[in-house]
């Protein structure tokens, strides 16, 4: 017997049922499409966020750093380490970091002041393209400095305004220097946005009297398909006696999210589907109990259980297929749509961070080959389970009663 | 054993009706040769489709044995028992019964499209069959848009096109006007003569009864009189 002429027919046979179950199937599907394009996306810009604002893929510190971020705590020879990883395809740019207190009149704020080289830090980060106001670093402008947006707020002070540090000096004499806000942050992460001061390699040195050394050297892989452990193992190695992490180890809570987030998308797809899953069993189980005297016919003229098996099983992943056609139709165009556009949560979210991350208010979609196969798998794997039932009542169940079954 | 296509060896069939079983055939005896026009009668009750159901292997005997062609039908299993429906048994019910969705050429081929039969011999056969049964240019009709007297013509059609052993008739002419009956009688008949088929009927129909060359009476699941 030919299987699936007979099931396309007995598909066709109750529309109304069967376009209900395919909507439903497919309307499971465009959900889990979407949705899964939508975490890939906030995924993708949260790694984007925590590697390119500030992170880098790896980093490198003096031991205990971290834990206790002390002035004299430093990385000595990082000139050569620099160009050792430049060498290897890794781009490095080195930081100095200190605390301090700015002020403008009558208002002050505790600060994060970074000395950075803003040639070096635009090949590892892409701070430099995040300005809202003014404009990034510039070595001809030494005292021009870059600062967070709600410490720009805070400190009641705009582009061009003059802003005074004060700290302690790495010799213990009081630091301090006027300097002119150069440009102002687009919201990047909470540190940043509150306390991010940034200003010249060679001003900090000033500033704190520390001429030599750095507190960091940020690296970014300019291969990014090169593995991340790779790379750290070959940092460790150019490095010997410093501390080396990637920006897993450095941002774990990101990375865990993101982790999860894959998880995530299993669990909703199991919830969804285990929805849709009762429906398709319904609407396949009306389909048999509807059919029964028909299965008892087919029995007495010498249909075997496991082609009235196959004939129902086949119906069911021909609804299936038709569901898959119908979320390839309308999931992937949508997610698409707002991969380009994004969908703006400003009003329901507003200024959102996570670990220290900012998250944009526009959630944009990334559709990969997963984001749109793992769900289509799951659907004919849903209804291959929801259809088992069904499909086995009727196999084993006696023609003599099936054919009097009314 | 002989020419016998069918034999029955002491078969009872009990039912469970709550409490109560009832027992539809009762140690229940026989033998069909090959090329016999038989008919079992009997009034309503009296075991005679039931009968013919355990002989089509739809249904399991309580006790006893039924042997189609030196096989015994008990200990095959719900394949096998689906192979031999398929190849050496063919049914023709009181209500058609037959597929809704499949025209009549497709019911009628339908046997042969599950012993793989090539399409081509497909078509030749049961355009045959069906031009013999009366039922030229109706071929692409759906049994809803036939009469009862034609759907259960597509019925015989399908019993035969495969040529079986026997052919197991519960009641054929129950639902048709009696112009209808007398005709299918006549034709299944025929079939009998010219093709040598084995037909087994169950009826009360007198009209059946009086053209059966052996009538088998049945009365509380047991023979009456032969």
């Amino acid at each position: 017997m030919k299987i699936l002429p007979f099931a396309i027919r007995n598909v066709g046979r109750n529309r109304q049922r069967t376009l209900i179950t395919i909507a439903a199937m497919g309307l499971a599907g465009f959900i889990m499409v979407f949705y899964a394009s939508l975490l890939n996306g906030f995924s993708q810009k949260i790694a984007e966020n925590s590697v390119g604002m500030s992170i880098g893929d790896i980093q490198i510190h003096a031991e205990g750093y971290r834990n206790d971020p002390d002035l004299y705590k430093m990385v000595t020879n990082h000139s050569d380490i620099i160009s050792q990883l430049s060498s290897r395809g890794l781009a490095a740019s080195p930081r100095l970091y200190g605390f301090g207190l700015a002020a403008t009149g009558s208002t002050s704020a505790g600060v994060r002041i970074s000395g950075i080289d803003p040639v070096l830090e635009a090949t590892v980060t892409n701070l430099h393209q995040n300005i809202l106001e003014g404009s990034w670093l510039d070595p001809s402008d030494p005292k021009g400095v870059v600062i967070g947006k709600k410490l720009a707020r805070t400190l009641n002070v705009d582009v061009g305004g003059e802003v005074v540090m004060v700290s302690q000096a790495s010799d213990g004499s009081m630091a301090n220097d006027i300097y002119r806000v150069r440009g102002i942050l687009k919201s990047v992460g909470e540190g940043i946005d509150r306390g991010g001061f940034y200003l010249l390699n060679d001003e900090f040195r000033s500033l704190m009297v520390l001429p030599e050394g750095v507190h960091e050297i940020a690296i970014k892989r300019l291969n990014e398909s090169s593995e991340l452990f790779e790379s750290t193992a070959i940092v460790s190695r150019l490095a010997p006696g410093f501390e080396v992490l990637d920006w897993h180890r450095l941002q774990p809570i990101v990375s865990r999210m993101l982790e999860t987030n894959e998880a995530g998308t299993l669990i909703m797809l199991i919830i969804t589907y285990s929805a849709v899953s009762m429906v398709i069993l319904n609407a396949m189980l009306m389909s048999v109990f509807e059919r029964i005297h028909e299965f008892g016919i087919m029995r007495a003229v010498g249909v075997t259980p496991m082609q009235v098996f196959s004939l129902i099983f086949t119906e069911a992943m021909l609804q299936a297929l038709a569901a898959s056609l119908l979320t390839l139709a309308v999931g992937v165009p949508v997610s698409l749509y707002y991969q380009t556009h994004g969908i703006d949560m400003s009003s329901l979210a507003g200024d959102l961070s996570f670990g220290g991350v900012a998250i944009n208010p526009i959630w944009y979609c990334k559709v990969t080959p997963s984001s749109i196969l793992i769900p289509i798998i799951f659907l004919f794997l849903i209804t291959a389970l929801a259809v088992l039932y069904p499909a086995i009542k009727a196999a084993v169940i006696q023609p003599v009663k099936a054919i009097y079954h009314r | 054993m002989g020419d016998n296509v069918i034999v029955l060896e002491g078969v009872s069939k009990v039912y469970s009706q709550g409490k109560i079983d009832v027992k539809a055939v009762n140690n229940l005896s026989l033998e069909i040769e090959r090329g016999e026009f038989a008919v079992l009668c009997g009034p309503s009750g009296s075991g005679k489709t039931t009968v013919l159901n355990m002989i089509g292997g739809l249904d399991i005997p309580t006790s006893g044995r039924i042997i189609l062609e030196w096989k015994e039908l008990s200990t095959l299993s719900g394949t096998e028992l689906a192979k031999i429906r398929r190849d050496r048994i063919g049914f023709v019910f009181q209500a058609y019964n037959l597929v809704p969705v499949l025209t009549a050429f497709e019911n009628a081929e339908f046997v042969l499209a599950l012993q793989n039969v090539p399409k081509d011999e497909r078509r030749e056969k049961v355009m045959a069959i069906l031009e013999e049964v009366g039922l030229k240019g109706l071929e692409d009709r759906r049994p809803d848009e036939l009469s009862g007297g034609q759907q259960q013509r597509v019925a015989i059609a399908r019993a035969i096109v495969s040529e079986p052993a026997i052919i197991l008739a519960d009641e054929p002419t129950a639902n048709v006007d009696s112009v209808t009956a007398e005709s299918l009688i006549t034709l299944m008949e025929e079939l009998n003569k010219e093709k040598g088929i084995t037909f087994l009927f169950s009826t009360h129909d007198q009209r059946v009864i009086s053209r059966g060359r052996r009538i088998i009476r049945l009365r509380d699941g047991a023979l009456d009189l032969e």
